[in-house]
């Protein structure tokens, strides 16, 4: 966008927002062009609106003018979702951040995607009632990004990931319009469930404005347990064999010896130092059933190779062994400059093997990986270890994820569990569809999102598929397919 | 062209009187038949379709047929019933790959051989089949509890009138690779495409089970109950609240009989619980269920019932017979008012914990019942006739006016089903 059109289209927004939520100096904006993966880009134009209203009427500036919209709230997008490639206006949720509605009686809430996802819960807990997805970064992202992500966390094992928590969406589409899909009901209203499928299409088919999700009741206990293994391969082996017995744990999560390392240097979690695995299991119920459970997990932990398992006693305790966990990212300073953090998923049974094959690839490369995951789901998260300063490494650990992926999908798993395809695993979502399968998404796509405006660059190949020829009105410069990442000089802070 | 060449055109098997009789749908009968082998097959045959521009209706177990509007047009049936198999079950991954025309008794009874089970249970499960149940999304009685059929479905291969077999999701319980499309192909009635196998997340089964039955001289405190429980950590699997009458239907013969002797008379609704999971936790939440009855003035009855209950109750809302079933979907605290508004001449099954509420009505009424439940419903909830003869569905809006969005959904449509030859008219305005 030249310096002409720029000023023009922000002499616009401004008069939606009011001059001080719409800006582009690039100085203010430099906090607009992260977030948490190593990518960055500059947007042209950022806006901070404080109504559904004003949104629509952003975006309905922004498709006229055929100027590319991202959306973005706590920007902790490990995948690159939220930065503008393709640059133009991003869209940022500072103001609307608020819970407007909690409805027991209905098992309801209503909030603005600019709220955090940590303290729905926290509102929720004085009446006894929680928001189930809890993604180890709770306390920063916000719901509106876990909508565009279809978000997990731990606790999803049990309860289900975001789609299953949502019944309703206010979006704002291309054409201006501001639509309610779904809403109070149960997620079942009349025609296509649009609410279904806009969870988890990363902000490419409309922004969204408004959340309609399912609270339910806490559990009266939650019994967590930390199991010790000689290695990850033992532990892998005894979820397979805990899933078996018909227990439904809540969450196993599984940190491996070089995680926990980093974990104890930084948080004293108390997992032992001389452990090849440690699996965090938890499991939810009345106070007598979580106790019964919890006996029942350990003995088969114990059966399958576990040297200790401890029982946390108290909340403290319980607390203590998940700050570790939830930690575990931060703590990777405490082994390494940088870390790169993939997000594979493979089939349960088939965690031993891939978790082999990804020390055989750390053995030969010699970077170093850590393992810490959401075990019961087969859901990885490998951390390679690096130092961004070091000429080559960051191209380095690109190609070592690249090969983690492709061994997760050919094992029948997935690219990506909970973090997005994003901009960072946009080719490599090939290694799970065919031309074909991703064709049908890009006509749905087009459906929402004609002329490609709505966070472009993201979960599509850069390449292979047709573009939507769209005439650009006089005035406005076509934007380039594939732009170059701008500023480049922020790897991962 | 006359009739006989149009038929002789058309791509399928030529088929006799009797199956024509069978295959047809709201007494529009098809001139030919498909019955694809696997994915591959059945995307062939589509494109066949879609090339000789042949209206397309798709086939499960046919439990769910009368649902929707009468198609604008019908020529080839379109039956998955060769597509039985079940491909991939690892119980340690605890998930499952099938065929969509995979009966569900037979899905459920491959899972319980390894302890595991659905949990959906929707109506006809003898017949129903798993692509049936995707198309048109039916819903057993444990929603409230279990979730629904978008909740367990973990990928999709669709055939499409392009010819292409695409998928989505994958074989992995976790997994935001590319968009849900699974979610657009349930309850679309197979507009969009035609489902050729499913991926389920699947569980193990419950240790135990137990019924309980509340008895209340009103709806309004049994439903009051169904609602409370629903929001308790230990929430019963099922809830349903029936009127006198639709127990007596959903209770065999010797059982409804004594049913109808004893009750003196003034128990008129009943609020029937399903509980499972742990066995001290059944236990749990049957005591809790009975003090919440108890304080809510109602009976408690704990009869030996058969299991032939919950499956008559499960069926209840898919009668055999020319039945009109209207469905409204309602938040929570709305199905008091709905089931107020609900005529004396029509009966209830209404699920308090999933603000479902199902209601069977004589024709003649179906016109007024059906707007006054509307009107009941408010702007939040909304009514469709999940069953009618064809004779009274012109004068009954099936689907109610088109929902917002529904621009996007028409444009769905063009972009996945572009000659329209998919259920055309069925879906909801007119899709």
């Amino acid at each position: 966008m030249d310096a002409a059109d720029r000023e023009l289209l922000l002499g616009r927004l401004r008069g939606v927002v009011g001059e001080r939520y719409a800006f582009a100096d690039p100085y203010e904006m430099r906090l607009y062009q992260y977030d948490a993966s190593p990518e960055t880009a500059l947007p042209d134009i950022v806006v901070i609106p404080g109504t559904a209203k004003e949104v629509a009427q952003v975006v309905k500036l922004c498709a006229d003018a055929r100027v590319p919209i991202t959306a973005r709230s706590a920007a902790s997008s490990l995948a690159g979702g939220t930065v503008p490639v393709e640059q133009g206006v991003v869209i940022t949720f500072a103001r609307m951040d608020r819970i407007l509605e909690i409805d027991i009686d209905n098992l309801r809430a209503v909030v603005q995607p600019g709220a955090v996802n940590l303290s729905l819960s926290q509102a929720l807990k004085p009446h006894g009632y929680y928001y189930v997805p809890d993604p180890s970064s709770q306390g920063a992202c916000t719901i509106g990004g876990n909508v565009g992500t279809n978000a997990g966390g731990p606790h999803t094992l049990l309860y289900g990931v975001t789609v299953n928590h949502v019944t309703g969406l206010e979006v704002a589409l291309a054409s201006g319009e501001l639509v309610q899909v779904g809403g109070r009901n149960a997620a079942e209203a009349t025609g296509y469930d649009l609410t279904g499928i806009l969870v988890g299409s990363e902000g490419t088919m409309g922004v969204v404005t408004r959340i309609w999700v399912k609270i339910q009741p806490l559990p009266p206990v939650q019994k967590t347990l930390m199991a010790v293994y000689p290695d990850v391969a033992t532990a892998s082996n005894a979820v397979s064999a805990i899933v078996r017995t018909g227990i439904l744990p809540a969450a196993i999560e599984m940190m491996d010896k070089l995680s926990i390392q980093a974990i104890e240097a930084a948080s004293h979690a108390g997992y032992p130092l001389d452990a090849g695995a440690v699996l965090l299991l938890e499991v939810d119920g009345t106070p007598d059933v979580a106790e019964e459970l919890g006996e029942r997990m350990a003995k088969v932990c114990r059966e399958n190779g576990a040297s200790e398992v401890r029982v946390a006693r108290n909340e403290a305790e319980r607390q203590a062994l998940w700050k570790g966990r939830k930690g575990a990212f931060s703590a990777m300073g405490r082994l390494s400059p940088d870390f790169y953090v993939m997000d594979g998923v493979v089939p349960r049974t088939k965690l031993p093997e891939t978790l082999a094959k990804i020390h055989a690839i750390s053995e030969r490369t010699g970077f170093k990986i850590c393992n810490v995951f959401h075990a019961g789901d087969g859901n990885l998260h490998p951390l390679v270890l690096f130092d961004a300063f070091k000429p080559g490494q960051y191209e380095a650990v690109l190609r070592i994820g690249d090969e983690i992926l492709k061994l997760c999908a050919d094992a029948g798993g997935s690219v990506t569990g909970e973090h997005g395809i994003g901009l960072e695993k946009r080719e490599n979502i090939r290694y799970v569809f065919s031309d074909d399968d991703l064709e049908v998404m890009d006509r749905v796509r087009r459906v929402f999102d004609p002329q490609r405006l709505m966070n472009p660059g993201k979960v599509f190949p850069g390449g292979g598929l047709t573009p939507s020829h769209v005439p650009m009105p006089p005035g406005y410069p076509r934007r380039q397919p594939g732009a170059v990442v701008a500023g480049g000089d922020d790897l991962w802070v | 062209m006359g009739v006989k060449a149009r038929a002789q055109a058309l791509p399928g098997h030529e088929i006799n009187v009797e199956e024509q009789r069978r295959l047809s749908v709201d007494g529009l009968l098809p001139s030919t038949v498909m019955r694809p082998g696997d994915a591959d097959d059945a995307a062939r045959g589509l494109h066949a379709c879609d090339l000789a521009s042949a209206a397309v209706v798709v086939w499960g177990g046919g439990t769910q047929m009368r649902l929707g509007a009468p198609p604008r047009r019908y020529e080839v049936a379109f039956s998955t019933e060769r597509m039985t198999r079940l491909l991939e079950y690892e119980p340690a991954d605890l998930t499952c790959r099938v065929e969509a025309g995979m009966r569900l008794t037979d899905l459920q009874a491959a899972l319980r051989a390894q302890g595991q089970r659905l949990p959906l249970d929707p109506p006809h499960p003898e017949r129903a089949t798993v692509g049936g149940m995707l198309g048109a999304n039916t819903n057993g009685l444990s929603r409230g509890r279990y979730g629904m059929v978008r909740d367990w479905v973990i990928g999709i291969a669709v055939a499409y009138p392009s010819g292409k077999v695409a998928r989505a999701g994958g074989k992995v319980v976790k997994n935001v690779a590319g968009y849900d499309l699974m979610k657009l192909h349930i309850g679309a009635l197979g507009t969009l495409g035609v489902v050729v196998e499913v991926n389920f997340k699947v569980q193990a089964r419950p240790e135990k089970e137990a019924t309980l039955l509340g008895q209340f001289e009103a709806p309004a405190p049994a439903l009051e109950v169904g609602l409370k429980l629903a929001r308790q950590y230990l929430a019963p699997a099922a809830a349903i609240v029936l009127d006198r009458d639709s127990l007596f239907e959903s209770l065999p013969p010797p059982l409804a009989g004594e049913a109808r002797g004893g009750g003196g008379g003034k128990t008129r609704w009943t609020l029937a619980l399903k509980l499972d999971g742990y066995a001290r936790e059944v236990e749990a939440a049957r005591d809790q269920a009975i003090r919440f009855i108890r304080e809510a003035g109602g009976g408690v009855e704990e009869p030996e019932i058969p299991p032939a209950f919950w499956d008559a109750a499960r069926d209840w809302a898919a009668p055999a017979d020319d039945g009109v079933v209207l469905r409204a979907i309602v938040p929570l605290t709305s199905s008091q008012r709905l089931v107020a508004a609900v005529p004396p001449d029509a009966r209830i099954l209404a699920q308090p914990a999933s603000g479902v509420v199902d209601v069977r009505v004589p024709a003649p009424s179906a016109v007024k019942t059906l707007s006054r439940l509307r009107l009941a419903a408010g702007v939040e909830g909304q009514v469709v006739v999940a069953a009618a003869p064809v004779a009274l569905k012109p004068a009954l809006d099936v689907w109610g006016p088109p929902p917002p969005g529904f621009p996007i959904m028409r444009a769905l449509k063009q972009a996945l089903d572009p000659n329209g030859i998919l259920n055309p008219g069925r879906f909801v305005g007119g899709i």
